[in-house]
């Protein structure tokens, strides 16, 4: 009881300062920790934890996290899964830690995060808090020495569309809404309290080259491009297949628009000799007849988030691309020395 | 034309004149015989035919006429009697009853001519007597006994009816017959009879005559000409001198009328109505007159035919040429005479004589007669059995029509009607069409012979004679004679010119079609391929009534063929796969009726199907198709096996040829070939080993090579076909076994110099397919064993995935446009057109999509040789250079549904043409 007064407090204070949109979401090292922590162990499984924080302004503070326990398909455990959360708010509270929740986290493969899913569940959670972001860890691709970490929100304008759950072309051109603005992504800033900034520089050693130096210079990668590719393909039929269900649609609204024509051209010929008889002519629509049904126009979702996935990929085969020919480079002059 | 009304005249015509004969110089004395009592009618008609009557005239010859028959009838009988053939006696007594009905109502009496009851009476008298004599009862054949004893029965029955009558008679025969004469007589009162039963009987007995003419010969055709028209001019004479200026517009017409009245009447006989029209077409006052009778004549032709799937005899059919001629003479004659059937004309139009100089309508359809005759023609050719003397008499028939039409032609572009002149050109053009320049030339030289046989024997004649009888008099004005261009296809391009320029859709197409045809006929390959790009004919067709999709598909079927002769063989294939992908070519040729194990036909389908087929002549023969296709498909298949033996199933480029591949496979035991395909699996079992003699031996052992006329060159063309892709194979299937392969020992065992061997090598080396290179000091191909890395293979299969999500967006775009001048399928095409003409120069970055089923590739050399036949895209692109046009992509989205695996190629191609065009 307590714990939804807290919220809806903090609902009311949130709804006050729409004005300033959400700029920065600063997290403390701490929470990136645990979250790294938490996905590596758990990699290749894609796992899941919930983030608190605050609220401020333009800037969303993460300030804690806890990891859900690895989901399973069954609805007793899904249950339990939702006490755990409510429990381990609970417990976190009565330790005096922010309990409010400002999203979640999740880890991916080759950033392919992009699904119905996760757009669900962020209708689920922008239900209850105006501001939620969704942090992604990428554990594949922080072995190549990049701290692969995102903060992602979806744009209002798709919010909206969504709820409407309209996604016909004609309303996509309406809110001039392309693939790229399903998602946005917010700058993230780390903040470690002072303390701990001071015990980093202790810890930090002589050397200038550290490990994640050394992951950089890792020249295979490979392995990595090729899952990146294999993706790519799948990508490519799901995209194939979306393309085969426009295909169909086109094809049977063709055909419903040629038999609606032929319906009326004889309805048409039909009310001329009514009226040559003198008798009331027929209406011109017929809403009981099967064929004036209009056809649901398949949803454009899925591509839009295929491509997305899409640009993606290329984004990273791009990126690994670049990084593997400046490696060979500079293997290449190291040899010639 | 074994009509009821033909054969009552039968053999015995002479003999029934001479008997008329004889009673006129006897008088009118009192015979009992049966066969007297038909003639006295004559005779005393005979003998007051002074006092003519035309006004009624219409009422009695018709009821003379049943008259003339019944007696008829009862001479047969009497013929059947003395040799005691029961069977035919049973038909005539039918028969008789028939016309007893016919009679009866004539009259509009119910009293029973004592012509009938005599007959009765005597056909009771031998009965008895038969029955009376047990001995000869027994001789009888069976069938003979068996018609007896129905013959009793039937009697019995029917003498019931009428047994007060028989009664009257056996007791006084004289006096009855006397009486009911003279009550005869008295109804009679005039000439009539003798004149109109006179033109009926010649008529009937000359036709007769003109039938076994045919069967004969031409001459004796002529022949028997020669004596209906001496009769039929004695009888006009006698016409004239009796009653040249009696008979009237008004006469003429009223009997027109009436005789256009009965027509489709039960009853009324169709042979019967011709003749009293062709007769009325000699009394024509007016030239329009003549011709609105003509044209009712043709029609009374038209009608001849007993149902939808019957013909129209055949010399009804020619007289009905001769009549179409004669409109079109009189129509030349008189250029003030239109022909129209939009408008209903006035009742008394045809009155306005020879010399009115205002327009007259009258009313008719030229077009729709031709093309009817056309119809029946086509008809005949269904179904007189094509191994038949009567069917090569037929084919005879075709310069008359081609006269017809040319001359109907002439007429229409000369009144300037071009869009129905451009239908009878249509009907020209497919008469043409399929015909070989030797076949062309022989039946120009058919045409010629007969013309010259004409000339000497008929037309004097016929102009005497139409000169002398008809009052309207119509010269010959229109030529009969065929004028040929040389060269057939001079004649097609006349022909189709005038089509394309005024014709309508349909007629259009068909005539690009059968253009299409005619060129493939011709080896003109390239002609026939762009024609059939150009006109979008692939996609349309679908919407076309069958009859033109048929069409389409023989032209498909020729286009396919001809590209084999001239070398072209994935063009070649590329046609023909798609006839063959169902199993239904009879059907989708229409040349045969291909039984379906799955689903019945219904009858309506099937007497659809049976209407559709084509007549023997035009077939396209089978097995040669057979033959072409399968060989291509074995050219292209082997070294793709070959190449991609790993992953066999990866690649197809023939699914049909796969299939009989693998049923061949695996039979435990092959014998000896026996037909194309045997033939076509044995030569692929040696072409795998890169055997090419035992290959092409065993392909040249079929005896369907003789069909081609050039047959030395397309052997040679296949022999070199055969030893290339069996070098090939063998390079394909043994590069893994070699480092290095001496050029000297490869043209050792091709029997192929060493250019060519470079040639094809170097091809290959180009498109990727052999990894190895040139050592040119040593001779030799060195051999790189390239394995390639998953990276690669996943982005060969990337590309591959792209390329067909590219192809289907374009024709999602095209789908939405319409296809229309969109700059996007264009640039593609640049982009392919680069791709093909350098043929696939270092594997660019979209290597002809038109094989995208190729790059799968997971494996290695599979996922590497995706590029296809090189070969042929080489000589593809090379046609192109010169023609600045696109791949022999053909694969005609037909009538069948066809789908090609070169149909993208094709699509874009169209839409390129239509931006062009638009």
């Amino acid at each position: 009881m307590a714990n939804s007064m807290a919220r809806s407090f903090l609902q009311v204070a949130a709804t006050e300062e729409v004005a300033s949109p959400l700029r920065v979401v600063q997290i403390e090292g701490l929470v990136i920790l645990k979250i790294i922590k938490h996905c590596k162990e758990f990699s290749p499984a894609l796992v899941t934890g919930q983030l608190l924080g605050l609220d401020v302004g333009s800037v969303l503070e993460v300030t804690n996290c806890f990891p859900f326990p690895i989901r399973e398909e069954d609805e007793e455990i899904e249950a339990d899964g939702a006490n755990y959360q409510l429990e381990m708010m609970r417990c976190l509270r009565e330790v005096n830690v922010d309990n409010n929740t400002v999203g979640w986290y999740q880890s991916t493969i080759l950033g392919s995060y992009q699904t119905v899913e996760l757009i669900e569940t962020f209708m689920n959670y922008q239900e209850n808090i105006r501001r939620c972001v969704c942090i992604i860890y990428d554990p594949s691709r922080s072995n190549q020495g990049v701290l692969a970490l995102k903060a992602l929100k979806l744009s209002d304008s798709f919010m909206e569309l969504y709820r409407a759950n309209n996604f016909t072309g004609e309303k996509l051109r309406e809110k001039n809404l392309s693939w790229v603005d399903i998602f946005e992504e917010i700058p993230i800033q780390v903040s470690n309290s002072a303390l701990i900034s001071a015990f980093m520089t202790e810890l930090e050693s002589d050397t200038p080259v550290k490990q994640c130096d050394y992951d950089r210079l890792q020249l295979s990668t490979k392995p990595y491009m090729e899952r990146n590719v294999e993706f790519l393909i799948e990508c490519m039929d799901d995209l194939s297949m979306e393309q085969q269900k426009f295909q169909f649609y086109y094809r049977s609204l063709s055909r419903q628009q040629a038999q609606q024509q032929a319906w009326l051209q004889k309805r048409r010929t039909e009310n001329m000799a009514r009226k040559a008889a003198g008798e009331e002519p027929l209406p011109e629509e017929d809403p009981s007849n099967p064929i004036f049904k209009p056809i649901p126009e398949p949803s454009r979702l899925e591509s839009f988030l295929v491509t997305n996935q899409i640009a993606n990929y290329c984004n990273q085969i791009n990126g690994v691309a670049g990084q593997n020919f400046n490696r060979l480079y500079l293997m290449k002059s190291l040899h010639d020395n | 034309m074994a009509s009821k009304f033909w054969t009552q005249g039968g053999s015995d015509t002479e003999e029934e004149e001479t008997d008329i004969e004889d009673e006129i110089e006897n008088g009118g004395a009192g015979e009992t015989t049966a066969a007297a009592a038909g003639s006295r009618y004559l005779q005393t008609n005979a003998s007051d035919s002074d006092d003519s009557d035309g006004q009624k005239r219409v009422v009695r010859s018709a009821k003379d006429k049943r008259f003339e028959e019944m007696a008829s009838t009862v001479d047969q009988m009497k013929n059947a009697m003395k040799i005691n053939d029961w069977v035919s006696l049973q038909e005539s007594f039918d028969k008789i009853n028939k016309q007893l009905e016919k009679v009866m109502r004539v009259t509009e009496s119910d009293r029973v001519p004592n012509l009938y009851i005599k007959c009765l009476v005597m056909l009771e008298d031998f009965l008895a007597e038969a029955l009376a004599n047990k001995e000869a009862k027994k001789k009888m054949s069976s069938s003979n006994h068996k018609a007896l004893n129905a013959m009793k029965q039937k009697l019995k029955k029917n003498n019931k009816q009428y047994e007060e009558l028989i009664n009257k008679y056996r007791e006084n025969p004289e006096s009855e017959e006397e009486k009911l004469e003279d009550e005869d007589e008295d109804e009679d009162e005039d000439e009539s009879g003798s004149e109109l039963e006179d033109p009926s009987q010649i008529a009937a007995e000359s036709s007769d005559e003109d039938d076994e003419g045919e069967d004969v010969d031409d001459d004796d055709a002529d022949g028997a000409w020669e004596k209906k028209l001496s009769k039929k001019e004695k009888l006009m004479d006698r016409e004239f001198k009796k009653d040249p200026s009696e008979i009237t517009w008004d006469t003429v017409n009223k009997k027109f009328k009436e005789v256009v009245a009965a027509r489709g009447r039960k009853g009324t006989g169709k042979f019967e109505q011709v003749e009293q029209l062709t007769f009325l077409t000699k009394v024509a006052k007016t030239p329009a007159q003549k011709l609105e009778i003509l044209f009712s004549v043709i029609s009374a032709q038209f009608d001849v035919n007993p149902g939808l799937s019957g013909h129209m005899p055949i010399n009804v059919w020619k007289k009905c040429v001769q009549n179409m001629l004669v409109i079109l003479d009189i129509l030349v004659q008189y250029p003030n005479i239109v022909v129209d059937d939009m408008v209903e004309p006035d009742e008394n139009e045809t009155q306005k004589g020879a010399d009115y100089d205002g327009t007259i309508r009258v009313w008719g359809n030229l077009v729709a007669f031709l093309e009817r005759i056309d119809n029946e023609f086509f008809k005949s050719l269904q179904c007189i059995d094509p191994h038949t003397r009567e069917y090569v008499e037929r084919l005879r028939d075709e310069p008359l029509f081609l006269v017809l039409a040319q001359n109907v032609q002439e007429y229409l572009e000369r009144i300037g009607d071009l869009k129905s002149a451009a239908k009878v050109a249509l009907r020209r053009v497919e008469l043409v069409y399929y015909k070989p320049q030797e076949v062309y030339d022989a039946m120009r030289q058919l045409a010629v012979l007969s013309e010259d046989g004409e000339k000497d024997g008929d037309e004097t004649k016929v102009e005497e004679t139409w000169g002398t009888s008809a009052f309207v008099v119509t010269p010959e004005l229109v030529s009969r004679k065929l004028t040929f261009p040389e060269n057939s296809r001079a004649l097609m391009d006349i022909l189709v010119t005038l089509i394309y320029k005024s014709g309508d859709e349909r007629t259009k197409a068909r005539a690009m079609l059968c253009d299409i045809y005619h060129h493939a006929l011709f080896d003109e390959f390239s002609i026939a391929r762009d024609l059939l790009l150009m006109s979008h004919l692939q996609d349309t067709i679908q919407h076309m009534d069958v009859s033109t999709q048929i069409l389409f598909n023989r032209a498909m079927a020729q286009v396919g063929l001809c590209a084999f002769r001239v070398g072209l063989i994935a063009e070649g294939h590329g046609c023909l796969s798609e006839l063959y992908s169902g199993g239904r070519v009879k059907e989708l040729l229409a040349q045969g009726v291909s039984q379906s194990r799955y689903h019945e036909k219904t009858p309506e389908q099937e007497r659809l199907e049976r209407r559709r087929q084509m007549p023997y002549h035009m077939h396209i023969n089978l097995e040669l198709l057979e033959a072409v296709h399968l060989i291509c498909a074995m050219l292209l298949e082997v070294p793709n096996m070959a190449a991609n033996s790993l992953d066999a199933k990866r690649k197809v480029i023939s699914k049909t040829f796969r299939r009989l591949l693998e049923v061949s496979e695996r039979q435990p035991f092959t014998g000896p070939p026996e037909n194309v395909r045997d033939h076509v699996m044995a030569a692929t079992r040696a072409l795998c080993k890169g055997d090419f003699q035992k290959a092409f031996d065993v392909i040249n052992s079929l005896d369907v090579w003789k069909l081609l006329r050039n047959r030395e060159s397309v052997l040679e063309m296949l022999k070199a076909k055969i030893k290339e892709e069996a070098l090939r194979t063998y390079l394909f299937t043994y590069c893994f076994s070699y480092d290095t392969l001496g050029l000297d020992q490869l043209t050792k065992m091709f029997d192929l110099s060493d250019a060519q061997i470079h040639s094809i090598v170097s091809k290959m080396l180009v498109n990727e397919e052999l990894h190895a290179s040139w050592d040119q000091p040593t001779r030799c191909i060195i051999f790189h064993d390239v394995e390639y890395s998953r990276l690669q293979a996943l982005a060969f299969q990337l590309t591959e995935k792209l390329s067909i999500l590219a192809e289907s967006n374009e024709r999602a775009v095209e789908a939405r446009f319409g296809g229309g001048g969109l700059d996007l399928p264009l640039r593609r095409r640049d982009n392919q057109e680069y791709a093909a003409g350098t043929a696939g120069g270092g594997g660019g970055r979209w290597p002809d999509l038109s094989y995208n089923q190729g790059r799968q590739g997971s494996s290695g050399r599979a996922a590497y040789t995706g590029g296809g036949r090189p070969l042929a895209l080489g000589q593809a692109s090379r046609d192109r250079s010169s023609q600045s046009r696109g791949t022999g992509g053909y694969s005609g989205r037909a009538g069948s549904g066809m789908r090609g695996y070169q149909m993208d190629a094709s699509a874009r191609m169209v839409s390129l043409s239509r931006g062009v065009r638009g």
